[in-house]
């Protein structure tokens, strides 16, 4: 099918990280002068390997085997408060190098477990949500409306798409339930799916025949409501008012996409096609697709998976391994592969340093770059895949200059909530609630 | 906020679950017919007003006295109270179930008592035929349990659309034979909101379902009132129709009519007319009746533009149905309007849709489509002979994922978390056993409702279905069963296997006394048999407490100084000196008390912690004396026809996705007699449901004045 909407230029690819030219009619925020402030979150599946990723850990026990059951460190973090300059990287950390002054280690952060489902299900699905344990009523997840959309009430209205979920998983099998590529929930039980198709994911943003499409069906939909009407009780035709209210809502939505065609034509982005893409290029093709959104004021709220939770099949990591591997498996096989697993996990931190250079290589209507507007979490919901631990995780918050002091080393005291983050988070976003989920206050060393 | 204020928050109140007064009146239907047609009568009912203004007004009005809410006082005659059938039907159901006046209180003389309810109820009857109309359904959208099985329909798919958390039981070996009329001996079944992986199944990639509809709180999940349509919702509807025919799934791998509709016709054929001929097949059965010309044209001619566009003629055909999906017609469920304010029967086709609905919770299939087209569905015979073979139809499957789980409120021993300290082998692995609890019942009312058992098994059943892990759960209530295989062992979190075992021991069997009601009737620490107590109200007698006053605090968890000594019974009667709370708690604390030797686990206990004996004695209905739960369960079955009944409420309710009102008390007495007389089986109660005139009927007027007419 021909696409009329088909646009062809310059994407980067692979790397080779072209600026998209400055937009200066396409960005929402063009016309509030200021630049919109965004927040984005990168999620890590299965932990991270402690010894490579966190300072001071280098020397500590390797896990041996699936320790699912340990659920807590092997090794003794520092149970206290500190803040210090981020100073040697460690060797999973080391490709931040050039950006050490925008990004800020927390480390000590702690989640809770529910006990009754899968530790790897809700590692993932609760990340953005930590609600207390058994609080949720009549749901077997500790699962409640997700930092994401909480926040996106705030600063997600004016943009044709409050929010944007991605997940990078390019498994073909439905192995797993949606608990474990999905970090994001409008609330309880209520899924805000994440698109693992690039294809799928430009046509979203792009294609003003999926609009023309959407259309089409509604206005033959409403015709059909016109013709229910005559057939209705007294009390059903005033219950029945309600569908076009909906039907009305939804048009206005369709009507801001319209508005912006014209703008967004002037976006340069190819295509993807349905050739199969290795690892890292389609790791990368799905966060170009996040960063144009994010520029673009397609939306202000974006959610990034560099790969779903557990899943044992195995995928290729190109230029990594000869052979598919499965994440999940060589984390529970650390004493064996600590050597590969190190290499996934420096791997996916170069994929979110690629997305940091796309962003700080964006320059705003107002000479700021699109990482200093953006706050972008780099995160996992397991502090290592094999203890399957939920505390001491590992957690790096990047960009957002206005608000965010970088180039620090931030040790929260033990037992601190990671809730304490998503409540820091949302409050610079402007959301009122003094609490969030689980937390106990605020991270101030964070703010700048 | 001062400590007396904390007690009250964050602790549970009294009883949990509460349904709205749903009528139970048992009628003694020949005597009262026969009052109805004597002049006599007038003067009979005359002498209803005196015995109320002697024997209830003192707490019911006067001085300033309305305990709950229900003021008698304003009733001067016998029209007043006449003109207010729900305040009828409270009275009928106090006095029938002996709950009124407290047992403190001066009482009614036997022949008084009965006299009184021979009255009222004869009132009720009256006051509801005058009105021959029925509360109507209002229009609403399909659930996700009934979409998802609409559409699985429609397309005759061979995979699910999205995962259904909310079918608790999942089939791993296909053991439901509804047709053969015999439950295997053994089954492989899962836990779907507790297991591991148990969401895992086939299903179209790439759709996501809409929000879970929950149980409305006095009832189940398809009530109308519930059901309502945000713009969210409705741009999910819309983009999940899409997604849905957009998946990378549906093809004709998955897709039953792929050939038959979405596939291109033989290039020779005229395909422009073509389409015209499978959107009416398509749109007749999404919409479950005949489409007008007009409507089939709008359909026929957006496919025309899209192929006359250069759109490849199944991605075409794909938007038409992804819209056929969207539509109104497709999502709403409703009864089209009457010519009157009375009630009326459903046109054929809407009887095929209640029926399928209530059985399926699907679209009727093209068999009933045709009979309704002939006009042959309403014909009794025809009518008998589809609801059985519907009830041999493996789609009846649906019926046992909704009904029953929430029929029992089943959903709660998901939240259910026993503590850790005191219950350590509740625990095993990362899960719970709550995840073996949950199937047992259900498998015991599938197996009753297939094998076409008496409903007395639901109450006292003389097999039930357990795991191995299940039988180690019980403890002292384990069955003498051994499974085959000795190997096996328990600790499964995916699969399980479940066998049928003999029961022989009475203290195990039926609904009530399973581990996973026991469960989910307790708190982290001790067992709440007032929560227990309503829950038996509820869902066994279809009569539900009132919710307590909000200003009553909790009983806390642990016993407070100086209370160490004392049972759960006395802590309990101390805790509730006030007199506003005896009505209630007279009426449900001896059904919670009854179960106390079931701990917070459904363990078998006779002691409590601090070594006083459980006392569990009590009286059901002021009539059925027991000393032991085995004497408890042979005091409902003595009471098995109030049981029907309230069942059969449950069922209507369900079956017409509305709560029960006063007019229909009279179908529920015919189909609990009708049940009786054939053994109490469970398919007659259901196909007398069916039967029944506020199932066959509708009562959806046009104007505004009908309805106001019908208040």
């Amino acid at each position: 099918m021909k696409s009329t909407s088909r646009r062809s230029f310059l994407r980067g690819i692979g790397g080779t990280a072209l600026a998209l030219p400055c937009l200066e009619s396409v960005s929402s925020a063009a016309t509030a002068k200021q630049a919109a402030q965004r927040m984005a979150h990168f999620y890590v599946p299965i932990g991270v390997v402690r010894r490579g990723f966190f300072p001071g850990e280098a020397d500590q026990i390797i896990p041996k085997g699936n320790l699912g059951n340990v659920m807590k460190s092997l090794g003794n973090q520092d149970p206290t408060f500190s803040v210090k300059p981020l100073d040697k990287l460690t060797p999973t950390m080391e490709p931040l190098a050039e950006f050490k002054d925008k990004v800020t280690l927390i480390t000590g952060m702690d989640r809770t477990f529910q006990v009754g489902t899968d530790v790897h299900a809700q590692c993932a699905s609760c990340y953005l949500s930590s609600a207390e344990p058994y609080t949720i009523k009549g749901t077997a997840w500790p699962l409640d409306r997700t930092l994401d959309h909480i926040v996106a009430d705030k600063i997600g209205g004016s943009t044709p798409f409050r929010t944007l979920e991605f997940s990078c998983n390019s498994h073909k099998d439905n192995k797993e339930s949606i608990y474990f590529d999905n970090i994001s929930w409008y609330g309880t039980g209520h899924l805000a799916p994440s698109i693992r198709d690039p294809r799928k994911m430009y046509q979203r943003l792009f294609s003003t025949q999926e609009i023309d499409r959407y259309r089409d069906i509604t206005d033959l939909v409403l015709e059909d409501a016109n013709s229910m009407k005559r057939e209705l009780g007294y009390n059903d035709s005033q219950k029945f008012a309600e569908y076009f209210e909906s039907i009305r809502t939804i048009e206005t939505q369709m009507d801001k996409l319209e508005k912006m065609k014209a703008e967004l034509s002037l976006v340069t982005f190819e295509e993807p096609t349905e050739a199969y893409l290795p690892r890292g290029e389609y790791i990368r093709l799905m966060g170009d697709l996040m960063v144009v959104a994010l520029q673009a004021g397609l939306t202000n709220v974006a959610t990034f998976m560099v790969g779903p939770e557990r899943w044992d099949t195995p995928y290729k990591f190109e230029g990594l391994f000869d052979k598919p591997k499965s994440h999940h498996q060589m984390s529970h096989n650390q004493t064996k592969m600590i050597d590969d697993l190190l290499k996934v996990d420096r791997f996916h931190m170069e994929q979110y340093v690629y997305l940091l250079n796309r962003m700080n290589g964006i320059v705003e209507t107002d000479g700021t770059t699109l990482l200093d507007n953006t706050i972008f979490t780099y995160g996992s919901g397991l502090g290592d895949g094999s203890t399957h631990q939920y505390n001491d995780l590992p957690i790096i918050v990047s960009g957002g200059s206005k608000h965010i002091r970088g180039g620090q080393h931030i040790n929260m005291p033990e037992g601190t909530p990671l809730a304490n983050l998503w409540l820091t988070q949302s409050k610079i976003f402007g959301v009122g609630q003094e609490r969030f989920a689980d937390s106990t206050g605020m991270v101030k060393s964070l703010l700048a | 906020m001062d400590t007396k204020m904390r007690k009250y928050v964050g602790n549970t109140p009294c009883f949990t679950g509460h349904f709205p007064v749903n009528v139970i009146l048992m009628l003694r239907s020949s005597i009262i017919f026969c009052l109805l047609i004597t002049a006599a009568l007038v003067t009979a009912e005359d002498s209803i007003v005196p015995v109320i203004q002697k024997n209830c007004v003192q707490c019911h009005g006067k001085d300033g006295k309305v305990k709950g809410k229900v003021n008698l006082l304003e009733i001067k005659d016998v029209a007043a109270l006449s003109a207010d059938p729900e305040l009828l039907q409270k009275l009928v159901e106090a006095i029938d179930f002996e709950e009124m006046p407290p047992e403190d209180e001066p009482q009614l003389a036997p022949d008084e008592r009965a006299k009184l309810l021979a009255e009222l109820e004869a009132l009720l009857h009256k006051s509801v035929a005058g009105k021959n109309a029925y509360s109507q359904a209002p229009i609403r959208r399909m659930n996700r349990f009934q979409y998802n099985n609409a559409v699985i329909d429609l397309f005759d798919l061979k995979c699910i659309v999205f995962t259904l958390p909310e079918r608790m039981m999942r089939d791993h070996k296909n053991y439901f034979k509804p047709e053969s009329g015999k439950m295997a001996d053994s089954v492989t079944v899962g836990s779907r909101p507790l297991g591991k992986s148990q969401m895992i199944e086939s299903r179209l990639a790439g759709v996501a379902a809409f929000p879970q509809d929950l149980r409305a709180e006095h009832g189940f999940d398809n009530q109308a009132d519930h059901l309502s349509l945000s713009p969210l919702l409705m741009e999910s509807f819309l983009k999940l129709g899409q997604s849905i025919t957009q998946s990378k799934d549906f093809g004709s791998k998955n897709v039953g009519i792929w050939k038959t509709f979405f596939l291109a016709p033989n290039p020779e054929a005229d395909v422009k007319k073509d389409v015209r001929v499978r959107l009416k097949g398509l749109l007749t059965k999404a919409f479950r009746r005949p489409v007008k010309d007009e409507v089939l044209d709008r359909y026929t001619s957006f496919v025309h533009q899209q192929l006359d566009s250069g759109v490849e003629y199944s991605t075409a055909m794909k938007s038409v149905a992804a819209a056929a999906i969207s539509s109104p017609k497709f999502i709403y469920l409703y009864d089209r309007t009457g010519t009157a304010g009375a009630a009326e029967p459903l046109d054929d086709f809407e009887l095929a849709s209640r029926l399928s609905f209530f059985l399926w919770g699907s679209l009727p299939d093209e068999i009933l489509l045709d009979l309704a087209d002939a006009g042959k569905l309403r014909n009794p015979g025809v009518m008998e002979e589809q609801i059985t073979r519907m009830m041999n139809d493996q789609k009846l499957k649906r019926f046992c994922d909704s009904f029953p789980a929430q029929w029992l409120q089943l959903e709660r021993i998901i939240s259910s978390v026993p503590n850790r300290e005191a219950y350590p082998n509740f625990y095993y692995s990362k899960y719970r056993d709550s995840m073996h609890m949950m199937l047992e019942p259900l498998l015991l009312f599938e197996t009753v409702l297939i094998e076409n058992q008496s409903l007395t098994q639901l109450i006292d059943s003389d097999f039930t279905y357990r795991s191995v892990l299940l039988e180690d759960a019980y403890g002292d209530l384990k069955s003498e069963h051994k499974p085959d295989g000795a190997k096996q062992k328990g600790g499964g979190v995916g699969p399980l296997k479940f066998d049928r075992i003999p029961v022989t021991d009475r203290r195990n069997g039926g609904v009530i006394t399973n581990a996973a009601v026991m469960t989910m009737t307790s708190g982290p620490d001790r067992t709440q048999p007032i929560t227990r107590g309503a829950w038996i109200a509820g869902v066994i007698f279809n009569n539900p407490p009132e919710p307590p006053p909000a200003d009553v605090p909790a009983l806390g968890e642990k016993p407070s100084e100086g209370e160490e000594h004392l049972t759960l019974r006395e802590r309990l009667s101390m805790h509730r000196e006030r007199s506003d709370c005896k009505g209630c708690h007279e009426q449900i604390d001896p059904l919670g008390f009854a179960l106390e030797n079931y701990d917070a686990i459904g363990n078998w206990r006779t002691k409590y912690e601090n070594e006083r004996d459980v006392d569990m004695e009590g009286t059901l209905f002021r009539k059925h004396e027991f000393a032991n739960v085995i004497e408890f369960k042979d005091a409902i079955l003595a009471e098995k026809d109030r049981f029907t009944r309230g069942f059969a409420g449950h069922l209507l309710s369900f079956s017409l996705a509305r709560e029960l009102g006063p007019a229909d008390q009279i179908a529920l007495d015919a189909i609990a007699t009708a049940t009786a007389a054939d053994e109490y089986k469970i398919q007659t109660l259901i196909k007398q449901v069916i039967l029944s005139e506020p199932f066959q009927t509708k009562t959806n007027p046009k104007s505004a004045e009908a309805v106001a007419a019908n208040r």
